[in-house]
C-alpha cells in the first residue's frame, strides 16, 4: 500500500462525513431516519449487486428481504430470542430459498433468469400469506421486539427507540458490508465472478465452474439481503406480506446499483445515498403522489447515458482488477 | 364655545382611549396566547390515499370548528399535517418529527395498523397522546400503552354483525369471503369465532389477493354446500364484482352481507337497482345517527358541505372523532388549570365521556372505545335504512329483496 | 347442470383474455427482440384511457375498442424509435429500461387516477343455452369470439401476406431474414405498431374484466410471458391454447383450492416453463 490515490481520499471523507453529520445536526430527527433507512436501502443494493458481479440481473431479491424479516419474526415472536440472535439466523431462510433457486435456474442467463427471478417472488409470498398456522397468514405479526439497548464503551445506545442510535448502527453494518462488497470486486474470487458476467465461454476455458460460483455469489447475496429484511422487521416491530414482499423492494437495488455503477465499489452506495433521500426529502412535499416515478426515469437515463453508472464519472484507482 | 368643545373633545378622548383598551384587553390575549398544536399522520399519498385523506378532511373540520368558537380555553389550534405515503417507515419518520421538532401536544389520524402500530409505538415512548382515527386489528391495544386511544374497533363491526345473522336472519349455514389484508384477515377470524360460538356453522372460507377480478367460480361452491349467507370481508371494489356476478347468476342465497364499502350512497349510485336488498354495517352516515345527536350531526354535516363541496362520509366521520376526543381532552386539561403534558392529555382522554353523533366516546384500560357499535343496514328502495339493532332500526328487514 | 361447464367456461372465457393480453408482447419480442417489461402497464393507459371514455363521454364500447387500439399505436412506435437506441446486451437492456417505463407510469397513473379502484361496468344480459342447462354473461362469450377473431386474423397476416412471411423469416432468423435482404428495422416498425393495436384492444376489455389500479399492470405482463413462452415465438395458434391452458388451471386450482393459490398458478407454470425450456422460447439457442 504505497500513496493514498484520490479515490481513496474520498472514500474516507464521505465516510467521516457520514459519521459526523448528526453531531452537527442534532435536533434534525427526521433527517436521521431517513438517512438510518438510505442505509438499510444501501445494505440491500450492495447485496443485490454482489450476485449482479456474477452477471445476473436479479428482479426478485425481495423473496430473500421478506424471508429475512420472516425467519427472524418468527423466531423473536415463537421463543422470545433478541434479535441480535434472531437476524443472523432468520437470514439463513433466506439462503434456503437461494439454494432452491440455484438448482432451478441452473441453465438460466440473462432475460430469462430475471424473468425466473420475478416469478420466484410469489412462492415464499404466497406460502407466508397462506401459512396461517405459523405466520398467521395475511395478518402479519405484530409487538416485534426492537433492536436491543446496548451499552458500548459506557455510552449506552437506545438501537431500537433511539433514532440516531440506529443511524450508527445501520451506518455500521453498511459499512461491514461494504467491506464484503470490495472484497467481492478486488480478489481472486471477484476476478473471476468479472470474467463469468463477461464471457461465460472463456471462463469455461479457463476451468471456471460458473454454475457453482455464481451460486455462492447468491448465498452471499442472499443472505445479506435477509439480513438486511430482519433488520426492517425488527425496526418497524411488525411484518405483514404485502410489505416484505414487494416490487419496490426489488427494484430499488437494482436502480441504486445500476444508476451507482455496478462495477465500483461504492457504487450501490453512491446510488443510494444520491437518490433515496432525494425522493424523500425533496421530491415527496413537492409531488405527494406518484415521487416515486423518479426510480423509473433515472434508470431509463442511466441505461442511455451513463450505463457505467456514475461512479464511472469518479477518478478511478490507478490499480484496476 | 370653546371649553365646550374642548371638554367633549376630552371626553371623546376618553372614550376613545377606553374603547381602545377595551378592544386591545379582548383580542391581545389571544393573539398573544400559545397556539396548541396538533400532530396529524394519514397516508394522503400511495394506495391508501383516499381513506386517508377523507379522514384529512374530518380531522380539519374539527380544528377548524374549534378555532372558531374561538379555540380551545381560548387558544387556538393548529394543525400539523404530515403524510405517510402508506408506507410505516415513513409514518415513524414523521412521528420523531411531530414529536421532536414540531413538539406537538398530541397526535391524531392513522388508517390501517401497519401505519398506526409504529405511531403509537413513538407515542408511548415519548409520552405523547395519539387518538387513531381507525383502527381495527386486536394485538394494537393489547400491550398496555397508556397514551395510546383509538375510536374504532373490530368488535363494534363484528358483534352486531353476528348477531343480526343469527338472530333476525337466523341464518345457520353461512361462508365467508375475505381479502388478504391483515384488518380483513382478522375480521374473518373474530367472525368465525363468534358465529361458532352462537352455533352456526361457517361452511367455506377462502381469501383473494385484491385485484382477483372473478368470483364466479367460488361462487359456484355455495348452492351445493347449502349456505345461507355470504359474508364479505373485501372492499368497495371487490363487492361491486361481487353483486355483478351474483346477479348474473343467482345462488338461492338469504342474504349478502358486507361491513365495508357497501353502505355508501356512491355504492349504491354505482351498482343501481342490483344494490336492493344488500346489508352492510355502517357506523354513521348523514341520515343515520345516534339518536339524541341529531342537530350536531346535521350542522357536522352542512358545515363538511359548505366547506368541502362534498358529502362527508363514515370515514371522514372517524377522523373528525378522533379529532374532538383530542380537543376535549385538552379542553379539559386546560380549564383544570393545568400544565398541558401529555400525561394530563392522555389522563383526561382516558375520562373522557362524549356524546358525539358517531358513538358516546368513552375508553376503556385498552384506550379502546367502550361504546362503538355499528349499525346493520339495508338498502331499500336505493337507501340506506337501519335494520339492526332493534333499538335503531328505522325499518324491517325485507327477505325478498335480500335474496340472491 | 354440471358443476365443471361454468368452470370450464370461466377458464376459456379468461383464457381468451389472456390470450389477447400476450399477442401483443410476443409480436414484439419475436420481431424486434424487445422484452417489454412495461406491456401491462400501456394495456392500463389504454383502459384507463376506455375508463375515461366510458364513465365521462358515454362512449359506445365498441368505439371505444377502436379509440383506445388507433391511440396505443402513438404509443409503442416512439417506444420502438427509444429501445433501438440501446446498446448490447440489447434484451437485458430493454428489460431494465422497460422496468423503468414501468416504474414510470405506474406513478403517473397514481398522480393522474389516484390509488382508487376502477370498474366499468356496462351492463351485458345473460346468455342461455338451454341443452347444457346453462347460461353465462355474454361478456364471456363475446371474449371467447374475439380471442378467436384477433388470433385468426394475425394468423393470416402472418401466414397469407408478404408481409406475414417476412415477419416469419425475422421471427425464426433475424440475421438470415437481414442477409435475405429484408429490412428488419422497418419490419420492427410494424411490428410495434401491429403490438400498439392489440395492447390498445386488451384495454378496454381489462378495464371490464378486471379492475384498473396503478400496480395491475404487474400481472398483466407475468401473464403475458407466460403464454408467450408457452406458445414458442410466431406460433399464433399456441397462444390461444396456451392462455386457454392457463386460465383453466386458474379456474381449476381456485375450485379445488380455493381463491387463495390464485396468483401462484401463472408463476408455477412460467417456473415450470423455464425450467424445461432454459432458452426461452427461441428456436435457437441464444448465447
Amino acid at each position: 500500500m504505497g500513496k493514498i490515490n484520490s479515490s481513496q481520499l474520498a472514500a474516507a471523507a464521505g465516510v467521516l462525513l457520514l459519521a459526523v453529520w448528526p453531531l452537527i445536526f442534532r435536533n434534525q430527527v427526521q433527517f436521521h431516519q431517513v438517512l438510518g433507512m438510505t442505509c438499510l436501502y444501501a445494505i440491500l443494493a450492495l447485496a443485490w449487486n454482489i450476485y449482479a458481479l456474477s452477471g445476473a440481473i436479479s428482479l426478485g431479491h425481495t423473496a430473500f428481504f421478506g424471508l429475512g424479516a420472516y425467519a427472524s419474526a418468527l423466531l423473536n415472536h415463537h421463543y422470545h430470542w433478541s434479535p441480535l440472535c434472531t437476524m443472523p439466523l432468520g437470514a439463513l431462510a433466506a439462503v434456503v430459498f437461494a439454494v432452491f433457486w440455484s438448482l432451478g435456474f441452473r441453465r438460466l442467463r440473462g432475460v430469462y433468469l430475471g424473468l425466473a427471478s420475478l416469478a420466484a417472488v410469489e412462492i415464499p409470498k404466497t406460502i407466508v400469506d397462506n401459512w396461517d398456522q405459523l405466520t398467521y397468514g395475511s395478518m402479519g405479526i405484530v409487538g416485534l421486539d426492537r433492536l436491543p439497548t446496548l451499552t458500548i464503551g459506557g455510552v449506552e445506545m437506545d438501537f431500537g427507540l433511539n433514532v440516531t442510535a440506529q443511524y450508527y448502527l445501520l451506518l455500521g453494518i453498511m459499512l461491514l458490508a461494504l467491506l464484503l462488497h470490495w472484497k467481492c470486486i478486488r480478489s481472486r474470487w471477484g476476478w473471476t465472478l468479472r470474467v463469468i458476467r463477461e464471457n461465460e465461454t472463456a471462463a469455461a476455458a479457463l476451468g471456471i465452474d460458473s454454475n457453482r460460483e455464481r451460486a455462492k455469489a447468491l448465498m452471499l447475496s442472499s443472505y445479506l439481503a435477509g439480513i438486511a429484511g430482519a433488520l426492517y422487521a425488527h425496526i418497524m416491530g411488525l411484518v405483514e406480506p404485502a410489505l416484505v414482499f414487494n416490487l419496490h423492494l426489488s427494484v430499488l437495488p437494482l436502480v441504486f446499483s445500476i444508476f451507482g455503477g455496478s462495477t465500483m465499489v461504492f457504487g450501490p452506495v453512491l446510488g443510494a445515498l444520491i437518490l433515496y433521500p432525494l425522493e424523500q426529502l425533496f421530491l415527496m412535499p413537492l409531488f405527494p403522489m406518484g415521487h416515486s416515478a423518479l426510480y423509473g426515469l433515472v434508470i431509463i437515463l442511466t441505461i442511455f447515458f451513463f450505463p457505467k453508472g456514475i461512479a464511472a464519472w469518479l477518478p478511478a484507482p490507478p490499480k484496476s482488477v | 364655545m370653546k371649553p365646550n368643545i374642548s371638554l367633549a373633545g376630552v371626553w371623546l378622548r376618553k372614550i376613545a382611549c377606553l374603547l381602545a383598551l377595551f378592544i386591545l384587553g379582548t383580542t391581545l390575549p389571544l393573539a398573544a396566547a400559545e397556539k396548541i398544536r396538533l400532530g396529524e399522520i394519514d397516508p394522503l399519498s400511495g394506495h391508501l390515499a383516499k381513506p386517508g385523506q377523507e379522514i384529512h378532511q374530518g380531522i380539519l373540520y374539527a380544528v377548524e370548528e374549534a378555532n372558531a368558537r374561538g379555540g380551545v380555553a381560548g387558544r387556538p389550534v393548529e394543525l400539523i399535517s404530515r403524510d405517510d405515503q402508506s408506507k410505516p417507515e415513513v409514518a415513524v419518520n414523521q412521528a420523531q418529527d411531530l414529536i421532536f421538532r414540531q413538539k406537538v401536544t398530541g397526535l391524531v389520524g392513522g388508517y390501517v395498523d401497519s401505519l398506526v402500530g409504529p405511531i403509537s409505538q413513538q407515542a408511548a415512548r415519548n409520552r405523547v397522546p395519539y387518538v387513531a382515527s381507525a383502527s381495527l386489528q386486536q394485538s394494537i391495544a393489547g400491550n398496555k400503552n397508556p397514551y395510546f386511544f383509538r375510536v374504532s374497533r373490530l368488535e363494534g363491526v363484528v358483534e352486531p354483525l353476528c348477531r343480526f345473522l343469527t338472530q333476525t336472519l337466523k341464518t345457520r349455514r353461512v361462508a365467508i369471503l375475505h381479502a388478504a389484508t391483515p384488518g380483513s384477515s382478522e375480521f374473518s377470524d373474530s367472525v368465525q369465532a363468534h358465529l361458532r360460538q352462537a352455533g352456526s356453522e361457517v361452511v367455506l372460507e377462502d381469501k383473494f389477493r385484491p385485484g382477483s377480478p372473478d368470483f364466479s367460480v367460488f361462487l359456484l361452491k355455495l348452492p351445493p354446500a347449502r349456505v345461507e349467507a355470504l359474508i364479505s370481508g373485501g372492499f368497495y371494489a371487490d363487492n361491486l364484482i361481487l353483486v355483478r356476478q351474483l346477479r348474473e347468476r343467482p345462488l338461492g342465497l338469504k342474504a349478502f352481507i358486507a361491513p365495508w364499502g357497501v353502505a355508501y350512497q356512491s355504492f349504491i349510485d354505482e351498482v343501481g337497482p342490483a344494490s336492493e336488498g344488500l346489508f352492510g354495517a355502517c357506523a354513521w352516515d348523514p341520515g343515520i345517527t345516534r339518536p339524541g345527536t341529531e342537530k350536531a350531526s346535521q350542522a357536522f354535516v352542512a358545515g363538511f358541505r359548505k366547506k368541502f363541496r362534498k358529502e362527508p362520509n363514515t370515514t371522514t366521520m372517524h377522523g373528525y372523532t378522533s379529532a374532538r376526543a383530542l380537543l376535549a381532552a385538552i379542553e379539559q386539561v386546560l380549564q383544570g388549570a393545568g400544565q398541558l403534558t401529555g400525561e394530563a392529555v392522555s389522563r383526561a382522554l382516558a375520562h373522557l365521556d362524549l356524546q358525539l353523533p358517531m358513538e358516546r366516546l368513552a375508553f376503556d384500560a385498552h384506550g379502546d372505545p367502550r361504546y362503538y357499535q355499528q349499525v346493520i343496514v339495508q338498502i331499500q328502495k336505493q337507501r340506506l335504512v337501519v335494520v339492526y339493532p332493534p333499538e335503531r332500526a328505522r325499518g324491517r328487514v325485507d327477505f325478498s329483496l335480500a335474496a340472491r | 347442470m354440471w358443476v365443471g361447464t361454468p368452470v370450464i367456461f370461466t377458464g376459456l372465457s379468461l383464457g381468451s383474455f389472456y390470450a389477447l393480453i400476450a399477442l401483443g408482447f410476443s409480436l414484439i419480442l419475436g420481431i424486434a427482440r424487445a422484452f417489454n417489461l412495461a406491456h401491462g402497464e400501456m394495456i392500463l393507459l389504454s383502459g384507463y384511457l376506455a375508463f375515461v371514455l366510458w364513465h365521462y363521454f358515454q362512449v359506445p364500447f365498441v368505439f371505444i375498442l377502436l379509440i383506445c387500439s388507433l391511440v396505443l399505436v402513438w404509443v409503442t412506435i416512439p417506444l420502438n424509435y427509444l429501445l433501438r437506441r440501446l446498446p448490447e446486451p440489447y434484451g437485458l437492456n430493454t428489460l431494465i429500461v422497460t422496468l423503468g417505463l414501468a416504474l414510470l407510469l405506474q406513478n403517473l397513473f397514481l398522480a393522474w387516477f389516484s390509488a382508487d379502484y376502477r370498474l366499468m361496468t356496462p351492463a351485458w344480459p345473460m346468455v342461455n343455452v338451454p341443452w347444457l342447462n346453462f347460461s353465462f354473461p355474454l361478456h364471456q362469450g363475446v371474449l371467447i369470439v374475439l380471442a378467436l377473431l384477433v388470433t385468426g386474423a394475425v394468423h393470416l397476416l402472418l401466414q397469407g401476406t408478404f408481409l406475414g412471411k417476412a415477419l416469419r423469416a425475422t421471427i425464426q432468423d433475424r440475421e438470415a431474414a437481414q442477409m435475405a435482404g429484408i429490412n428488419v428495422q422497418r419490419l420492427s416498425l410494424a411490428a410495434f405498431g401491429l403490438g400498439g393495436l392489440l395492447i390498445g384492444l386488451a384495454g378496454p376489455l381489462f378495464a371490464q374484466n378486471m379492475y384498473l389500479y396503478p400496480a395491475a399492470g404487474v400481472e398483466a405482463t407475468m401473464i403475458a410471458i407466460v403464454v408467450t413462452i408457452f406458445a414458442g415465438l410466431g406460433r399464433i395458434r399456441n397462444i390461444l391454447l396456451g392462455g386457454w391452458l392457463l386460465g383453466l388451471t386458474q379456474s381449476a386450482t381456485i375450485f379445488a383450492l380455493g381463491s387463495r393459490w390464485r396468483e401462484l398458478v401463472s408463476a408455477v407454470l412460467l417456473l415450470l416453463l423455464l425450467y424445461f425450456r432454459p432458452q426461452g422460447f427461441s428456436l435457437k439457442k441464444e448465447g
